[in-house]
């Protein structure tokens, strides 16, 4: 069997493969996003704050993915709920360090304009400097969800959903007729949904960036 | 700026080691433009001399420059050095003959003063000892302490900068120096200190040297020929800044000579070359008697009087009012403000008669009183100064 | 942005102090834990000193493996597409080597295994290089790209060859980006690593799937943590080697 009849043979699996991995990718980064703008939020202001928060994230990165999976597995178990945290801790890093770059980035001339004209705390934060970070912001979330399709296709390996079932059973079946196709859609399939969520990316870009700011 | 530095004239053409630089025909033209970039330049650079190309940016100066060590190839016509065809030279050989200094120093950050300094003795295979002791004596030329060769460039000022690049383009001792609007990124201050010690350099050198430059007071200053240049580096005159000045061949140079023309011609004179009052102004000893001051003025029929001190350098200005209440010569009147020595520039001298209100002192080389300069000895300098220029002929080179 | 810069720089010095420290801490801490407890036959054959150095050993042999044919190909590469004749052929080799990225690594190592049919190191390292070549690579050519023009000319102008030029202008001053994308390689290379147990390529990602597959948590967590701590203490290298080997003058 060729690799195109392959995965029309599978498209029934596949499909939902692909949905739930782009989903988890998703979420998992929707996540981190909420997470990883906070802490930016709550340390930009504070030079070591800031300090730490890069440090300790970076660090998590340095971390091997399937490592740390390994660490989950015996406190999480298998399935969704190790994905889901590992997803999420190697989102937080391009995000916080972005979030942080982004808002202490912003001109000082520009947020005192904005108290001058009576904004409290608040405002200032909301309609002002995040808004003046967020292409920053925009470009981590979307490092951290290339970053997480490779990720996700190991989560497989702890039960996790996605496309990376296909390249384990793959592997598991060395030998066997259909083993490089399933091995292949896997891999061909993250590769096109990265492309793909990359492009969204692009348009949310277009659609979020205030044209002033835009480069 | 101060009359110390500018002390050397131009070099006598007996003592220059530097060789006369030919273009003939010169064009470059780029594929996928029409008009060429630099268009049929013909004009000879003479030995020992720094000829300066002045002009407007993109006019094809810098071009022009380029294609004398080949960075630019010229698409035809026939360069020479010293009787050389550049373009049968290997390029990297020719340019390590070729002194070249360009705008921010281009030193390599990552090398130390002194190994910026020994490139190109390296690259002629000098050995050791040789190039260490070459670095030691540019530095010192270059008016940089020894120290300074284990910094790097970062730990430099942007003046110390150009020194060390300096330094660099003439350490293989090159007959010919490139220098393409090498102090085009410090601060005027720094600049005129460079200028001055670049006039000093080639006092000692006698190199034939390229200067590229936007500025054309710089031009004035230190050429001692000046090519203007227009559109597609056509020659519009090529002389010496004094003929320029004062006879630009066609508006366009005229436009670029700018106003204050004359004021410029100002820089070209020294108090020296004119007839300053040398005993016109009544003087007085520090210790001389106020009455007796008071009635030599009356009998002179003059308002004011210099007093010197017991070197004889002037201290203090007094009018005759002052004299009616004081009792010794020290406490009389105000202090002198600026004095002109008889190397500074007539401009200077114009600077010093306006701040002084009236004449201002000359002195000599210890600073001794020689005598007084006023407004009328430089209008008559200016009027002497168009008069002699006016009816030569001012274009040599030539484009067709 | 300078104080984006010192901040970034703040948080680089505290790695510096901080990684190393806590390697020594969770390491050390995971094999007593390890060490003390009741072990059974499986976990005896899998937590002992023998055992673990080997495993670790392996995995260092196929990162730096991958680190070595990494900065062969990547190096040159770059070199190659940033010169006058190649300068086309430069977004060419990024952009496959960009896409080559965001192929998931299991996926590359499992297809260069069942397409090769081999075992062992080699089975592990080459997939793995291909997959952390694009760091080297990419930081090569903008390293060399961004080399101030003016700073070529004047090596040009004094007299340096082409090749000279390369050699002690454009190479030296791209010297910091490239080891930048050296670290960032180093690290991927570690990490992706621990998958070489997959096609029996050895390493620490071996105690991790015995431990999963015989459900022995402690073989696993032994196996996770020393991969972790050696994963920091390769970036902790690669941080070290960034601030002594790059050019003194730009430092």
């Amino acid at each position: 069997m060729n690799l195109w009849d392959f995965i029309v043979d599978r498209w029934d699996r596949l499909l939902p493969e692909a949905a739930l991995h782009a989903s988890a990718v998703i979420q998992c980064t929707a996540i981190a996003t909420v997470i990883g703008v906070a802490i930016g939020i709550g340390v930009y202001r504070s030079p070591a704050g800031s300090a730490v928060a890069t440090a300790l994230t970076s660090a998590i990165l340095t971390v091997p993915s399937f490592a740390l999976l390994g660490l989950l597995i015996p406190v999480l178990g298998l399935g969704v709920a190790p994905t889901v945290v590992a997803l999420v801790l190697y989102a937080l890093l391009p995000i916080v360090r972005n979030t942080i770059v982004g808002l202490s980035g912003v001109d000082i001339a520009i947020t005192d304009a904005a108290k001058g004209i009576g904004m409290n705390r608040t405002r200032v934060l909301t309609r002002v400097e995040l808004r003046l970070a967020w292409p920053a912001i925009l470009a981590g979330i979307r490092v951290a969800t290339q970053l997480l399709m490779g990720i996700a296709a190991i989560a497989a390996y702890a039960k996790g959903p996605g496309l990376g079932t296909e390249i384990f059973s793959g592997l598991v079946r060395a030998g066997s007729a259909n083993a490089t196709n399933q091995a292949l859609a896997g891999t061909l399939g993250i590769i096109i949904l990265a492309l793909i969520v990359d492009g969204a990316f692009v348009l949310l870009g277009r659609l979020t960036i205030p044209r002033g700011i835009r480069d | 700026m101060t009359d110390q530095t500018t002390d050397s004239d131009q070099p006598g053409p007996a003592d220059h080691t530097g060789v006369e630089i030919t273009l003939e025909n010169v064009t470059k033209r780029y594929p996928g433009q029409k008009a060429p970039a630099v268009d049929n330049v013909s004009m000879t650079l003479p030995a020992g001399q720094i000829t300066v190309f002045v002009g407007p940016s993109g006019c094809g100066k810098t071009t022009t420059m380029k294609m004398i060590n080949r960075l630019i190839e010229p698409t035809s016509g026939r360069i020479d050095l010293g009787g050389e065809d550049v373009l049968k030279i290997d390029p990297d050989r020719l340019r390590r003959k070729i002194g070249y200094a360009i705008q921010q120093a281009g030193l390599f950050p990552h090398m130390t003063v002194a190994q910026n300094v020994s490139v190109v003795p390296g690259l002629l295979g000098w050995d050791k000892k040789r190039t260490a002791a070459r670095v030691e004596e540019m530095l010192d030329l270059v008016g940089l302490d020894p120290d300074f060769a284990t910094r790097f460039p970062r730990q430099l000022s942007g003046g110390q900068q150009q020194r060390v690049g300096v330094a660099r383009a003439l350490a293989a001792d090159p007959p010919v120096l490139l220098m393409d609007e090498p102090f085009g990124a410090v601060d005027p201050i720094t600049r005129g200190n460079l200028q001055d010690e670049l006039l000093r350099l080639q006092g000692e050198l006698g190199k034939t040297i390229v200067f590229v430059t936007h500025d054309f007071d710089e031009a004035v200053k230190l050429g001692d020929r000046i090519a203007v240049l227009g559109a597609r580096s056509k020659v519009l005159q090529f002389d010496t800044p004094e003929a320029i000045l004062a006879n630009p061949a066609d508006d366009t140079v005229a436009g670029f000579v700018g106003a204050g023309a004359s004021l410029k011609q100002l820089s070209l004179l020294r108090v020296r070359d004119v007839e300053f009052d040398r005993d016109k102004a009544i003087t007085a000893t520090l210790d001389d008697s106020v009455p007796e001051l008071r009635e030599r003025l009356t009998r002179g029929k003059l308002h004011f009087a210099l007093v010197l001190d017991r070197r004889n350098r002037p201290v203090r200005w007094v009018h005759v009012r002052d004299l009616v209440s004081a009792t010794s010569l020290a406490e009389a009147g105000k202090p002198v403000g600026d004095l002109v020595s008889l190397k500074s520039t007539l401009r200077d001298a114009l600077e010093a008669i306006l701040t002084e209100g009236g004449n201002a002192a000359v002195t000599g080389a210890k600073g001794e009183y020689l005598g007084t300069i006023g407004l009328e000895t430089v209008t008559e300098a200016i009027a002497a100064l168009r008069e002699e220029y006016t009816d030569e002929p001012t274009t040599e080179g030539e484009s067709a | 942005m300078t104080t984006v810069d010192t901040r970034a720089r703040r948080a680089e010095r505290m790695r510096m102090l901080g990684q190393p420290i806590a390697v020594v801490v969770i390491v050390g801490a995971v094999l007593v834990w390890a060490f003390s407890g009741e072990l059974d036959s499986i976990e005896k054959a899998n937590i002992n000193a023998a055992k673990l150095l080997r495993d670790t050993w392996d995995h260092l042999v196929i990162s730096f493996v991958v680190t070595a044919m990494v900065v062969v190909i990547a190096v040159p590469l770059g070199v190659i597409v940033t010169r006058t004749w190649a300068r086309w052929a430069a977004p060419v080799v990024l952009g496959v080597a960009t896409v080559g990225q965001a192929a998931p690594a299991i996926g590359v190592l499992v297809l260069f295994f069942l397409w090769t049919e081999w075992e062992g190191l080699w089975a592990a390292a080459i997939p793995i290089a291909v997959y952390s070549l694009l760091p080297v690579l990419r930081n090569t050519v903008v390293g060399i790209q961004s080399v101030e023009p003016a700073l070529v000319e004047a090596g040009r102008g004094t007299g340096m060859s082409g090749s000279a030029v390369l050699r002690r202008i454009e190479l030296p001053l791209a010297v910091p980006l490239i080891l930048a994308g050296l670290r960032t390689s180093l690290v991927l290379a570690v990490g992706t690593a621990t998958l070489g147990a997959f096609v029996n390529g050895g390493g620490l990602g071996l105690l991790i799937d015995t431990g999963y597959k015989l459900n022995r948590p402690t073989v696993l967590i032994t196996g996770a943590v020393l991969a972790v701590g050696l994963a920091l203490l390769v970036d902790w290298l690669g941080a070290l080697a960034e601030r002594w080997l790059g050019p003194k003058g730009l430092r």
